[in-house]
């Protein structure tokens, strides 16, 4: 029978503590770099120095379903322009975007009008998207520091389940839940939660296909889950990355008839 | 002498004179229940306002606009200490903020009105919020009015999630419990208002001790960052109302005293007509034209006199049931005037007498002027009965 050595298990446990002292932070660390990294490859991809869309938002309130159809110039996270081409009654509306401030210029009234502050916070077009949501220009990489939770299978897809938590208190979600594809660094679903932790909004992005050399949905889905039976989906029929946008499409004078 | 006969000629008129006098009293009933009608209301929607928003007035920022919500997180501010120690019975401090409820998962604005609810100077329901012990951070409960409750389909102990901004601007929501419905008298603090206490409001915004106005009985002087709103002010919109509906009431009053003066007018016309040969043999025993003009005025203005007594009688009754029983107005509340409940007059003497007055004067003129012709009449011409034609 072995006989007991207190020095040796004092020894021991001593070296076991140290060990796990100074590797935790390290492995903390290069958790949040993995995850950190994994956000900036989730913006490389979602991100461009100049972008071009042609698209459709449809709005479906429960009761009925519209779609806008619109075309929108985009340079960098600052900068974006788009033009309403369809239904009739919006035939002609102009969004500009410059900074922190928006503005929108109707042909009915022929006046441009200032979306600024608290007015952002309303919903655009009755749509289930703020204003401020659709003129979201940060990167997630920026806004937010990242934690992988662990792994979870969506539709067949082995995705990191990560939650963000907004760097500063200003922010208008405080924490996000992505799913990404680390194989693909796309991100397949993001819930949006408020301070309490009560979810508000669920997108979904889906039907990625490959622009060039990145991977970009075809389709968002976001629902505000304190709604019922209320969806806006933003269809990208057409999208090109880095493309030539002329200094006229982000100027004031662009917003009249 | 010259009333004699003119009150005999009045009496002899008979069915026409009482007519005369039956359709002026009216008239002046009518005036005078349209003016204490009026008053009524006046006072009873103000009395609202200041014993349940308005009080002796509001200390607010000088920005401060309760009809533009997107500006109301900016117009808050932190409660000076001169008023901050004011007994409870004389102040109470209001913080308004912008939120969003989802009754039956449908998207509902709301006024967020967090008070204080050791305040007494105001006359709200709210001791249900009062009772409420446990900590905000699970469930948050809240009041709210009967016409809130109809429009939103809620009912005392439903759930529905509430929604707002914190003073950073980030989003947050909790689930919140309706603790009361409560009829609220005044439909301002009702349509799209949900009650909280002032503490759970500050708390669940992170706006330690600010406010968006405090109400006081008076004014406590010059208060540096803020701007004094007197009732006056507070209450302009509704005061302002009342002051062009009684504009419009002016038309009312017209026709009817056009009427009654038609009354009397045409009864003097058909007199100086019919009695041709009377005026003839008056001015014939020698009775000077300017006399005969008087006779037949005061004739006439016997009708105003007479009505004004039958007024006093009728008045009696008809007001007096009328404040027995009061006018149903909470039609209203739907267009934001603040009275629910019956109204009442209110008369005022000054004005009575006044708009009688008013009424006696033009019966006069009305009498006078279709006799005004006699002094010009030819005594043969009227004896034959053919000088007013």
């Amino acid at each position: 029978m072995t006989k007991f050595n207190f020095k040796r298990m004092v020894c021991g446990s001593l070296c076991f503590i140290l060990v796990w002292t100074l590797l935790l932070p390290v492995t903390g660390r290069t958790e949040d770099d993995r995850a950190h990294r994994l956000l900036v490859e989730v913006d490389k991809n979602m991100w461009a120095s100049t972008k071009y869309i042609d698209g459709r938002l449809i709005i479906d309130n429960g009761r009925r379903v519209r779609t806008l159809s619109m075309e929108s110039w985009m340079e960098g996270v600052t900068k974006s322009y788009s033009y309403y081409k369809a239904p009739a009654r919006e035939r002609g509306t102009k969004m500009l975007k410059r900074d922190r401030k928006l503005w929108m210029y109707t042909p009915h009234t022929d006046r441009k009008i200032l979306i600024a502050g608290h007015l952002l916070r309303q919903s655009m077009m009755g749509s289930d998207l703020s204003y401020e949501d659709m003129m979201e220009d940060e990167k997630i990489s920026e806004a937010y520091t990242g934690t992988i939770d662990g792994m979870e299978e969506m539709e067949g897809v082995k995705t990191l389940v990560m939650t963000l938590k907004a760097k500063r208190k200003t922010k208008t979600y405080q924490t996000l839940k992505i799913w990404v594809d680390p194989a693909k660094n796309i991100v397949l679903k993001e819930e949006a939660y408020a301070k309490s932790g009560k979810l508000l909004k669920l997108i979904r992005f889906t039907e990625y296909r490959k622009v060039g050399n990145r991977l970009f949905p075809k389709k968002m889905i976001f629902r505000d889950m304190l709604k019922e039976n209320t969806k806006t989906t933003y269809m990208f029929d057409k999208i090109q990355f880095d493309v030539d946008i002329p200094a006229k499409y982000f100027s004031q004078r662009i917003l009249k008839r | 002498m010259i009333f004699q006969i003119a009150l005999k000629n009045f009496l002899r008129q008979g069915m026409r004179s009482f007519l005369n006098v039956l359709v002026t009293a009216l008239a002046m009933v009518a005036v005078v229940f349209n003016l204490s009608l009026y008053n009524g209301f006046q006072d009873q929607a103000v009395r609202n306002m200041v014993s349940t928003d308005v009080a002796g007035g509001h200390y607010r920022t000088p920005d401060f606009d309760l009809l533009a919500p997107m500006e109301w997180e900016d117009q808050t501010f932190k409660i000076p200490d001169a008023l901050s120690s004011l007994p409870s019975s004389d102040k109470a401090e209001v913080l308004v903020l912008q939120g969003q409820i989802f009754p039956n998962r449908r998207l509902f604005p709301v006024q967020l009105r967090g008070m204080d609810m050791q305040q007494k100077l105001l006359d709200l329901p709210l001791n249900k919020l009062e009772e409420w012990g446990t900590p905000v951070d699970d469930v948050i409960p809240i009041i709210i009015g009967k016409q809130m409750a109809g429009k939103s389909h809620l009912h005392i102990g439903d759930g529905v999630v509430l929604r707002w901004r914190d003073r950073f601007g980030a989003v947050d929501a909790l689930d919140a419990r309706v603790v009361d419905v409560v009829p609220l008298i005044n439909p301002r603090i009702d349509q799209g208002v949900v009650w909280m206490r002032l503490d759970h409001l500050r708390k669940i915004t992170q706006r330690k001790g600010e406010v968006s106005w405090v109400a006081v009985k008076e004014f406590k002087g010059t208060i540096a960052g803020t701007e004094f709103q007197v009732p006056e002010i507070l209450l302009k919109d509704i005061l302002d109302l009342i002051r062009q509906d009684r504009k419009y009431a002016i038309i009312i009053w017209v026709i009817l005293i056009f009427l009654a003066g038609i009354s009397v007018f045409n009864t003097q016309f058909l007199n100086i007509f019919k009695r041709q040969r009377e005026i003839g043999t008056l001015m014939a025993f020698g009775m000077p034209p300017g006399r005969v003009v008087r006779l037949f005025t005061l004739e006439g203005s016997l009708a105003a006199f007479s009505a004004v007594l039958v007024a006093l009688f009728l008045g009696t009754i008809i007001l007096g049931w009328f404040q027995s029983v009061g006018l149903d107005v909470s039609h209203l509340a739907e267009s934001q005037i603040p009275i629910r409940e019956n109204i009442y007059l209110k008369i005022e003497p000054v004005e009575v007498i006044l708009s009688m007055l008013v009424i006696v004067t033009i019966m006069i003129l009305v009498a006078w002027i279709p006799v005004r012709k006699i002094s010009k009449v030819n005594p043969t011409e009227a004896l034959r009965g053919r000088a007013i034609t």
